[in-house]
């Protein structure tokens, strides 16, 4: 009799074990990025760099929101001027923070392409970007996800820039490259 | 009657500062911060505030950061009428007058709202919150970060509305100073009237003038601590080193240049130096320019 009631605690911890195992959450990390904007004006073509963004992701039953943060002040475009401006026009000082916010299905992982909708808040503005088309490839445990965010200037109301009375095209591509690793 | 120098002189210095005051009275503006908070005076962040002109019916939206603080920068004087509202906490109107040169601070005191909550957006998959999306302590920012720093703000947006201000001089000080190079042709020589040198020291004065505030915006303008130069404006900064003593030194020697010319003598001695100077600091300000211009 001790026997069998050895082996029923025995099966119902391995079934509770489990149960437990399906329903956990895990997580993915932003290991590393780089993040570029592209911005288009009659004299000049300027790309900002940053590598300064940390992200992560938590899934439960079947979905994970992702949170990608990275500071304004980390895009570097290989000129102070132009960067010091950039955080004026964008309110960096006001707003220091871009995130990106997605909410995507947990077998997402496995496709070599997804979609997905962005929530933007950046210069203190909220926009959002749906069906962004993005990459993933696989590398080891690792997911590498590449695309282009279609931002533009208007979608976070921030006025064009001008150098020599020529505002900046209101088109700024967002480059996304980002590595993922599975905690 | 013929203008003597000195009253053309005047007369630049007078067209010098007009020019300069009314580009400043355009970037003239003036800015509206404060807090936004609960009724218990717990601050709120991601309150949307709206400050809406009572003269020109413009609207201008903000948020508050981490620690309820929000800034509308640019406004000009008169009467606003501010609100401030958050999902769930509740909502607040007030009336605010802005003077000219004052920044006015108002703190925002959300009241509950009974209205039902408006139905959420209705994406395939857009984010919603709830307890498992990660927030952006779990990155690991650390508040300073993520902090908002109006003052910050308000020391860019002062660096930037000067610095538009020595963009836009700049510019206009080219104009006159082409000017001066060309009818430096007509001022030397043998057979050369006075009218031209007239001229020439005329669109000199002008230029010196122009070049004067020109300068005063780009080294009264703000300095951010913690930006190490990099780029065009390393260039751009080093040929000041150039052309801001050159347009002292050739002045001078234009005035002295001026002199002997007047007195039927031929331009000799230090004065001598007075066109290769003005042509190197011609040049350094083109390439000043230009360096800030144009990519290379």
């Amino acid at each position: 009799m001790g026997q069998g009631m050895n082996t029923r605690a025995l099966i119902a911890f391995a079934l509770l074990s489990a149960s437990c195992a399906l329903a956990a959450d895990h997580t993915w990390v932003l290991k590393d990025s780089t993040l570029t904007y592209h911005v288009s004006h009659p004299l000049h073509q300027t790309d900002g760099v940053s590598h300064a963004a940390r992200g992560k992701g938590v899934c439960h039953e079947g979905e994970c929101d992702f949170l990608i943060a990275v500071p304004v002040k980390s895009f570097d475009s290989g000129d102070t001027n132009r960067d010091l401006h950039m955080i004026q026009v964008t309110r960096g000082a006001e707003f220091p923070m871009v995130t990106v916010r997605t909410k995507l299905p947990e077998s997402a992982s496995g496709s070599s392409s997804i979609k997905a909708d962005l929530e933007i808040q950046f210069a203190g503005q909220t926009a959002h970007f749906q069906q962004v088309a993005l990459e993933v490839t696989t590398q080891g445990n690792d997911k590498k996800i590449t695309g282009t965010i279609p931002a533009t200037l208007a979608d976070f109301k921030i006025d064009p820039p001008s150098l020599l009375t020529m505002p900046v095209k209101n088109e700024i591509p967002i480059r996304v490259e980002m590595t993922w690793s599975p905690q | 009657m013929r203008a003597t120098p000195s009253k053309l002189i005047c007369a630049t210095v007078l067209i010098a500062i007009l020019t300069s005051t009314l580009l400043y009275a355009q970037d003239s503006t003036i800015t509206l911060s404060g807090t936004v908070t609960d009724s218990s005076g717990k601050v709120i962040s991601n309150a949307k505030v709206t400050v809406k002109s009572a003269a020109t019916g413009q609207t201008v939206e903000t948020q508050s950061d981490a620690d309820g603080h929000y800034v509308v920068s640019n406004l000009s004087a008169g009467d606003y009428d501010v609100t401030a509202s958050a999902e769930g906490i509740g909502s607040v109107a007030a009336k605010a007058t802005i003077a000219a040169g004052t920044p006015l601070t108002l703190t925002l005191t959300l009241t509950q709202v009974q209205a039902p909550e408006a139905p959420a957006e209705n994406l395939p998959n857009a984010p919603a919150p709830n307890k498992t999306e990660p927030s952006l302590e779990d990155l690991g920012f650390t508040k300073s970060e993520t902090q908002a720093n109006a003052q910050e703000q308000a020391l860019l947006d002062k660096r930037t509305r000067m610095l538009k201000i020595h963009q836009r001089m700049g510019l206009i000080t080219a104009a006159p100073l082409i000017a001066t190079v060309i009818t430096s042709l007509g001022a030397g020589g043998k057979n050369e009237s006075s009218a031209s040198r007239d001229l020439h020291v005329a669109l000199g004065a002008l230029t010196g003038d122009l070049y004067g505030i020109t300068a005063y915006y780009a080294i009264r303008a703000p300095r951010i601590k913690g930006t190490p130069k990099k780029g065009p404006i390393r260039f751009h900064e080093a040929m000041a080193w150039i052309h801001g003593p050159g347009m002292i030194l050739t002045p001078i020697l234009g005035a002295i240049a001026f002199n002997q010319k007047n007195n039927g003598e031929k331009v000799h001695g230090i004065a001598q130096a007075h066109g290769p100077v003005a042509i190197v600091t011609a040049g350094a300000f083109g390439a000043a320019l230009l360096s800030v211009s144009l990519k290379f």
